[in-house]
């Protein structure tokens, strides 16, 4: 039986307009054999999550490199929770001060990657630790 | 290069040395002899390489065209270049205390920068910005913000640099003109630029509030107004490096800059401007990336490629139409979070390569910004950089120095040559307006986008931090972390709400029908903008107002309606 290709949302969130990253990313994400949903920008955490109920996503992949990720991610993962996708994974990219990444996965980042990651990292982890599959 | 031949460093990130691979480390060589654009290079360039060199027509003297050399006869012996660090964080007056800063400690002139709700054209208090209002530049909603940020600073002594980008670039300028005249300057001395170049906004993330038709609608606005009223005003810096940033190589960044350029002069000329009327005040923001002989090369190439094109295409015949001015932005891309004391020396070798190309203006990343907005330390070691170029290096002394190498005259043309290379395809697909409409532009982004991750993953070009030498990341942003303080964010929602409340609504409504009916008209809109910013009309209530005469949303992200129906 084929196994069930990993689903991946990669979204913007708010008016932060820098998505090289994110599109880069989510090109090479489906280069890797994953399904990608690139959402584009002026997401809201609301849009984020209707999209991943939507698609059944196995990962959410955030991307913020306008000083929004502390903003933004208690507003998504509140977003999640209401929505019982406590299960899915959430990663973030883009720049921010690695003293905020401690912040940003107590509130519910699985991991981050930022600038200067190989996509290899980010699919070995995505492989590795997606919900259900993984165990 | 392959696994293999970096086996003796991936044996240095274990942290054990193993001496049969030092051996091999000891004698490693390079494997790759491609320029950062991926141009094979020679062992050696000899006179042989310039075989027919017509030094007078190709190259010339620094300050004769076609300026490859420089646009002054004694460049850097004549002034400095201006050391100009771009500053927006927070409130106007927070983003005028740094500005104020970067004054006391040997900065030049003035670069302040809109953050993401002022570029879109959304007032503080509309739903989309609250959240993001000071996070990455300066909100100016109304006459009163621009007071505060202007504060103190005399506009008649300092050279300031405007960075709004899209078409609010329009309420920018008009409301620097309010505060101008207002304060009893004559504009038309004073001496600055704003970024004005909305059309390769669109590829920053602004497209709704950068229509292309509006965007040369308000972006001509802006150069014409200047062109009459401000002649000492550079109207527009055609932003070539953020179109770099977006992952293209070299020759690329200038071939589609100079395009996105032409769209503005092509519409300029339909006004009825004579190219020499205004082209002596285009200006050009540059990138310089890490490969500094091919960053040297390109601008050298762009700077005869510029004269070529206003004297051969648009006639030009003052000189001063036919000299490619530039700022330069060392390449924010080029730098990496994880071991960020690294940065200093990439953002040092691309401001190097800035001034030995004969740069006007400089701008020095500060190395935490792939962390965070510049502190005030990381602003104060970009300004050192460029002090430490300018006082201890030397390399100010003479015009061009590297001007006459075999090699880089030969890489000049290079650049010069893949460049028209891409213009030509630009042109077969119907000229830059199409390629844009067509998004043909946005499928080459991200095509290149994608080969420069490949690169890095594939181990075709190697990163300090990224794809060798690695280490744990550090936990720590070595001089501190530059927060955007709530207090700021707030008091810029409230002050646009009560500003709101407390306006004569009579004589704004009369302001605002006049832009509106100016626009309609098809004339010139800055005038009417700045009256109206004299009545305290908001950089919302000025765009939205022009929008809605072009068929577009009052509010770009199309959730508030027009007050002035």
């Amino acid at each position: 039986m084929a196994k069930k290709k990993i689903k991946v949302i990669i979204s913007k969130v708010g008016l932060d307009g820098h998505d090289r990253g994110a599109k880069v990313v989510a090109s090479l994400l489906k280069e890797a054999g994953m399904e990608v949903v690139y959402l584009g920008m002026y997401q809201t955490p609301q849009s984020i999550v209707k999209a991943a109920l939507e698609e059944d996503a196995d990962v959410i992949g955030v991307s913020y490199l306008s000083g929004e990720h502390l903003v933004f991610t208690p507003l998504i993962v509140e977003e999640m929770k209401k929505h019982g996708l406590e299960d899915v994974l959430l990663i973030a990219g883009g720049s921010f001060p690695p003293e905020d990444i401690p912040s940003m996965k107590a509130l519910g980042i699985n991991e981050v990657f930022r600038g200067g990651s190989l996509t290899g990292e980010i699919v070995k982890y995505i492989e590795e630790n997606i919900g259900g599959q993984g165990a | 290069m392959t696994r293999k031949k970096v086996s003796a460093i991936q044996a240095q990130e274990n942290r054990e040395i193993n001496w049969d691979d030092y051996l091999q480390a000891y004698y490693e060589k390079p494997t790759s002899f491609r320029t950062w654009s991926g141009y094979e290079t020679k062992e050696l360039y000899t006179p042989e390489d310039r075989d027919g060199e017509n030094y007078r027509e190709n190259i010339g003297e620094a300050g004769q065209y076609p300026f490859t050399r420089g646009i002054h006869r004694n460049m850097f012996r004549g002034r400095y270049w201006t050391r100009r660090e771009v500053v927006g964080l927070g409130s106007p007056a927070d983003t005028h205390e740094r500005a104020a800063y970067c004054f006391k400690n040997g900065g030049t002139g003035l670069n302040t920068i809109a953050d993401v709700t002022y570029e879109m054209g959304l007032d503080p208090d509309h739903p989309w910005a609250q959240q993001e209002v000071g996070l990455t530049g300066v909100n100016i909603a109304h006459l009163q913000d621009m007071e505060t940020l202007v504060g103190d600073i005399p506009l008649d002594k300092v050279s300031w640099s405007l960075i709004t980008a899209s078409t609010a670039a329009a309420p920018t300028m008009a409301q620097y003109v309010a505060v101008a005249r207002n304060k009893g300057y004559d504009i038309s001395r004073l001496r600055g630029s704003v970024q004005n170049d909305p059309i390769h906004f669109r590829y920053c993330g602004f497209r709704p509030a950068c229509p292309l038709d509006l965007s040369i609608k308000l972006g001509s606005d802006v150069m014409e107004f200047c062109t009459r009223e401000m002649p000492k005003w550079y109207y527009t810096t055609v932003n070539m490096y953020d179109l770099r940033e977006q992952g293209l190589t070299a020759p690329q960044e200038i071939a589609y800059g100079l395009g996105i350029a032409m769209c503005y002069i092509d519409e300029l000329i339909r006004r009825g401007l004579h190219i020499d009327d205004f082209a002596p005040r285009f200006t050009f923001y540059v990138s310089c990336h890490i490969d500094i002989l091919e960053e040297i090369a390109k601008i050298r190439a762009a700077r005869r490629m510029w004269a070529k094109l206003m004297k051969d295409k648009y006639g030009a015949k003052d000189h001063r139409s036919m000299q490619f001015r530039f700022a330069v932005h060392t390449a924010g891309c080029s730098l990496i979070p994880q071991q960020p004391l690294n940065n200093l020396v990439r953002i040092a070798y691309e401001a190097l390569a800035a001034v030995l190309a004969g740069v006007q203006s400089l701008h020095c990343c500060s190395y935490d910004e792939p962390m965070c907005l510049p502190t005030e330390k990381g602003h104060l070691q970009a300004l050192r950089t460029q002090q430490i170029i300018a006082y201890e290096t030397g390399v100010t002394n003479v015009a061009d120095p590297l001007g006459g190498s075999y090699y880089i005259e030969s890489l000049t043309d290079k650049m010069e040559e893949e460049a028209l290379k891409f213009m030509k395809e630009v042109e077969d697909v119907g000229g830059m307006e199409e390629a844009i409409r067509a998004e043909w532009l946005d499928r080459r982004f991200e095509q290149e986008a994608v080969k420069r991750q490949k690169e890095l993953d594939q181990m075709e070009k190697l990163v300090v931090g990224v794809n060798i030498f690695t280490d744990e990341p550090e936990k720590t942003t070595p001089l501190g972390v530059q927060r955007i303080s709530n207090i700021s964010t707030k008091s810029q929602i409230e002050g646009v709400r009560k500003l709101k409340m407390s306006r004569d609504m009579n004589k704004l409504r009369e302001a605002i029908n006049k832009l509106r009916d100016t626009a309609a008209e098809g004339r010139n809109t800055i005038p009417a903008m700045i009256e109206a910013t004299q009545t305290l009309a908001t950089t919302s209530e000025l765009l939205g107002t022009v929008r809605e005469v072009f068929g577009y949303s009052y509010d770009p992200m199309n959730i508030i309606e027009s007050p002035f129906k």
